[in-house]
């Protein structure tokens, strides 16, 4: 976990729009990976993009892009446009880890079309697209629970727009909550390794399966191993301060990484389940973490 | 029906008279009388039928609203006073304008995301010490519906409010009910303390609330005071907009700028800054001096929008103890120093909006200085109470500026506390408690004596802790229901299910009213207590519920020595009514009068 610098694993996270888009907690999203990556020897670095900053996607291992107040939106989605755009496409393309949740879910489909006004267009990443219908159409509030990859993620969400999918893979399917749009079950969108999400709350902390995913995604993509393939869970290799020449490709990312101790993570988890009567969900929870 | 509002005095000569305030009462008002130019018989016939309509109305609505309190209280409903106030509203929907129209020297309203309650309270002081009536709404009941109440416990059958003589109100409002409320008492003092991120599954976002003030203050009569915090931008700008006399106050203090205080301002200083960007051009602000969030010293580099210079200003503030700040205050007409019996910047802010306010309405200065040193603390803000040996310290924070301002008045000094925190997601708390996660548990980390986590989202502020560095193990996390897949884990392993069964046991032991717990907290220290001892601290799964939470965080902290509980909304409501139960506390809903 220390010493020898020229052998330490690193990767480079870019924070797109910190003092704008920040409303939902997503300072746990950063302070999770940043503290998952440094108990298993890993530097994580993180450097904000503001507005007029360019994203020069070689710079960078792992992005995300939290949500904001409406009013500070509307700049964003003009400098994600025209700024950051071309480098965001060319990073996606190029199998970047991007964590897009709420605001900036929305700012990578194809459009917001608020009941009022103007459409706010998006980068289309995914093929996806939002529309708000106005005050009479309550918000999507609450806790929220999706299965992904046979497991559940838990989160809140609050969200006015509701979102539909044209030919973008959900990243899960709603188990209870609200989702895209309370209509048809989906929750999120996925495009290569770019995951957008309404869960916030904050979505990794209590989720530790899902942000070792997206650090194994880095790691892997970073470090020259074979894409992923399937998502089962063999047991796991050890990465504790090697270097990347000991890595050898794997399945699952996540297998790359040590396992923590994550007890508290999982009951924080269970106790979103239980709440929405998921017992059985949740002891498969808490089974997971003392296996680890 | 007929207004008769007072025309607001701002003191602007120099020293007031020493007779206390009064200077500003006005000559008693004597029935309304008719609008010049209604000369007709018929139409004064027709008014006339109508105002006895309305006060029969006005009857029936109080006669009703108050039946309905008696009852809810008789069936131990709650308080009583909300009911009152909707029944009320019900039968009539202008009863607040035709109730407070009779108060003879008006209203005044408080709004603002953090210290509605302490600034009111501030104020109240002030006002009574200066020799006037004063009628509040209950603490939290800041509704329409609770305003209604205040002022028809207060009523007679027949429609008219008793003692109106002397009489004013001040009552704190919820920010979004303001435009209504504003509508219907004409107040002669808005005040508006300032605008943080808060609730934001009921408000939508700060940016609403902002929009929603804005066109309400366009709205203003003329007479009304408008009384805002010069240090917040969103709250400042309103200014620009009144077209009454306005009364700014701020800080002065550049010692107190974070900035300067904490070395380069950058680790351990995260800050929740809830709005950055200038309200007129969009810009982001630039700060000479930052307090707290966004409360500072801005200017907008790009359209030059600045901090309009406050009329009432600290000059200095010196943190005689925990609780006791010395604050230099500035007004137009007196230079004086006021101790503050509070702990926080934010309650500085607080006085200086309650200062700002008497000054306004011509309140002269020797009550506005007793108003305030002798200021007892609402529950939950600041308030001491003695269990057991200890002192608790109640310290509500609901937002992310709330607690990070809590946090940094209880760990600046590097004084290890003992902590209980309460983390609550009903809806009175807001249901996102995602803003945990923008709160600086950091500054907190290696200071605590002792540390219980409770709520009814214990775990996921457990978690926060833990990535701010605290250890699990440092942690006694008592959620208010049980996490049945962690009991039945312990319970499947092995050495467990003895566990289970002591856990059962422990359940009920800490059930409410089951009298081990009460006692062990009214009488003696809990260590004699052999049941709960040692062996059980050590237990992966120490209860759940807040009275347990309490019972535990109480156990941790020596004979002597002071708890810090800092709770939600509804957990400060919680233990309340568990500290209630133990008859410790005074009554909730006292203080009709």
């Amino acid at each position: 976990m220390h010493g020898r610098n020229e052998a330490r694993l690193t990767l480079t996270l870019g924070h797109l729009y910190p003092d704008q888009l920040n409303l939902y907690g997503d300072r746990g999203n950063i302070l999770t990976l940043k503290r998952r990556c440094e108990l298993r020897g890993i530097e994580l670095r993180v450097v904000g993009l503001g507005i007029g900053d360019a994203l020069a996607p070689d710079e960078y291992d792992l992005l995300f892009i939290g949500g904001g107040q409406d009013k500070e939106q509307a700049p964003v989605a003009q400098d994600l446009f025209e700024t950051k755009g071309i480098g965001l496409w060319a990073a996606i393309e190029d199998d970047m880890p991007v964590l897009a949740v709420c605001g900036g879910y929305q700012l990578l489909a194809h459009y917001y079309r608020p009941a009022e006004g103007p459409d706010m267009k998006g980068l289309g990443v995914f093929d996806a697209w939002t529309v708000h219908k106005g005050p009479r159409t309550p918000r999507c509030i609450g806790d929220v629970v999706i299965s992904w990859n046979g497991m559940t993620v838990v989160g809140f969400e609050n969200h006015g727009g509701r979102t539909y999918l044209g030919t973008a893979r959900p990243l899960g399917k709603v188990l209870k909550g609200h989702g895209n749009n309370a209509e048809d079950g989906t929750e999120g969108a996925v495009y290569r390794n770019a995951y957008g999400t309404y869960l916030h709350g904050s979505l990794l902390p209590k989720n530790p399966h899902f942000a070792d995913y997206l650090i194994g995604l880095a790691l892997q993509r970073k470090y020259g191993l074979r894409r992923l393939t399937s998502l089962s869970m063999p047991p796991g290799e050890i990465l504790n301060g090697s270097t990347p020449a000991q890595l050898t490709p794997v399945d699952d990312p996540t297998t790359l990484l040590r396992p923590l101790d994550d007890r508290l993570e999982w009951q924080a988890h269970a106790a979103i389940l239980e709440r929405l009567g998921l017992y059985e969900e949740a002891a498969a929870a808490l089974r997971r973490a003392e296996a680890a | 029906m007929q207004q008769h509002r007072p025309s607001p005095v701002i003191s602007q000569g120099p020293k007031q008279s020493d007779s206390r305030g009064s200077r500003w009462l006005r000559p008693k008002k004597g029935r309304p009388a008719a609008k010049p130019g209604s000369v007709t018989g018929a139409a004064r016939a027709g008014q006339r039928s109508r105002r006895r309509r309305l006060s029969l109305r006005a009857a029936l609505a109080v006669i009703s609203g108050r039946a309905a309190g008696a009852l809810s209280r008789r069936l131990r409903l709650g308080g009583g006073t909300s009911i009152v106030g909707l029944v009320a509203q019900r039968l009539y929907p202008d009863i607040i304008r035709h109730l407070a129209a009779q108060l003879e020297h008006g209203s005044v309203l408080v709004t603002g995301t953090n210290g509605k309650t302490t600034t009111s309270g501030f104020l109240a002081a002030i006002l009574r010490d200066a020799g006037l009536r004063v009628w509040r709404n209950r603490e939290g009941a800041n509704l329409l519906r609770g305003v209604a109440g205040a002022l028809v416990v207060r009523a007679l059958p027949s429609g008219n409010l008793r003692r109106a003589g002397q009489a004013i109100s001040v009552f704190e409002i919820d920010e979004a009910v303001m435009p209504q409320a504003v509508r219907l008492l004409e107040p002669r003092a808005a005040v508006f303390v300032n605008l943080f991120r808060d609730q934001l599954d009921r408000y939508g976002e700060v940016e609403s609330v902002a929009a929603l003030w804005r066109q309400m203050v366009k709205g203003l009569p003329e007479t009304t005071t408008l009384v805002l915090n010069a240090d917040d931008p969103t709250t400042a700008s309103l200014g620009e907009l009144a077209r009454g006399p306005v009364l700014y106050f701020g800080l002065e203090d550049l010692t107190l700028d974070l900035s300067g205080q904490d070395g380069q301002g950058t680790a351990g200083t995260y800050q929740a800054v809830d709005s950055r960007s200038c309200v007129r051009c969009g810009s982001d602000y630039r700060y000479s001096a930052r307090f707290y969030s966004h409360m500072g010293h801005y200017q907008c580099p790009h359209c030059g929008l600045e901090r309009p210079a406050p009329a009432v200003r600290a000059l200095q503030v010196r943190q005689d103890t925990f609780d006791r700040l010395r604050v230099t205050v500035e007004t137009p007409t007196q230079l004086g120093e006021i101790v503050i019996p509070l702990p926080g910047l934010y309650n500085v802010y607080n006085a200086l909006a309650a200062i700002a306010v008497a000054q306004a309405l011509g309140i002269s200065w020797e009550p506005i200085v007793s108003g305030i040193e002798q200021f007892k603390p609402a529950f939950g803000r600041g308030e001491r109470v003695q269990v057991a040996g200890r002192t608790l310290r109640l310290l509500l924070a609901k937002n992310p500026t709330g607690l990070n301002e809590v946090l940094r008045t209880l760990f600046s000094e590097g004084t290890p506390r003992h902590i209980l925190f309460v983390l609550n997601d009903n809806i009175a708390d807001g249901r996102d408690v995602s803003w945990i996660w923008d709160v600086d548990f950091e500054r907190a980390q290696g200071l605590t004596a002792s540390l219980t986590v409770a709520g009814t989202r214990a775990f996921d502020l457990a978690l926060r802790l833990k990535y701010a560095g605290f250890a699990p193990e440092e942690m006694t996390i008592i959620p208010s229901t049980p996490l049945r897949a962690l009991e039945e884990l312990i319970g499947s392993q092995p050495r467990g299910r003895k566990g289970r069964e002591r856990g059962r046991a422990r359940h009920q032991q800490y059930q409410p009213g089951a009298g081990a717990a009460k006692t062990s907290i009214q009488a003696s220290p809990v260590a004699e207590e052999g049941a709960t001892s040692p062996r059980e601290t050590a237990t992966p799964f120490p209860g759940y519920g807040l009275a347990t939470a309490l019972e535990r965080a109480i156990e941790q902290t020596p004979v002597g020595e002071t708890l810090f509980i800092v709770p939600t909304y509804t957990g400060l409501l919680e233990l309340h009514r568990e500290l209630e139960r133990r008859g410790l506390t005074p009554h909730y809903w006292e203080g009709r009068d």
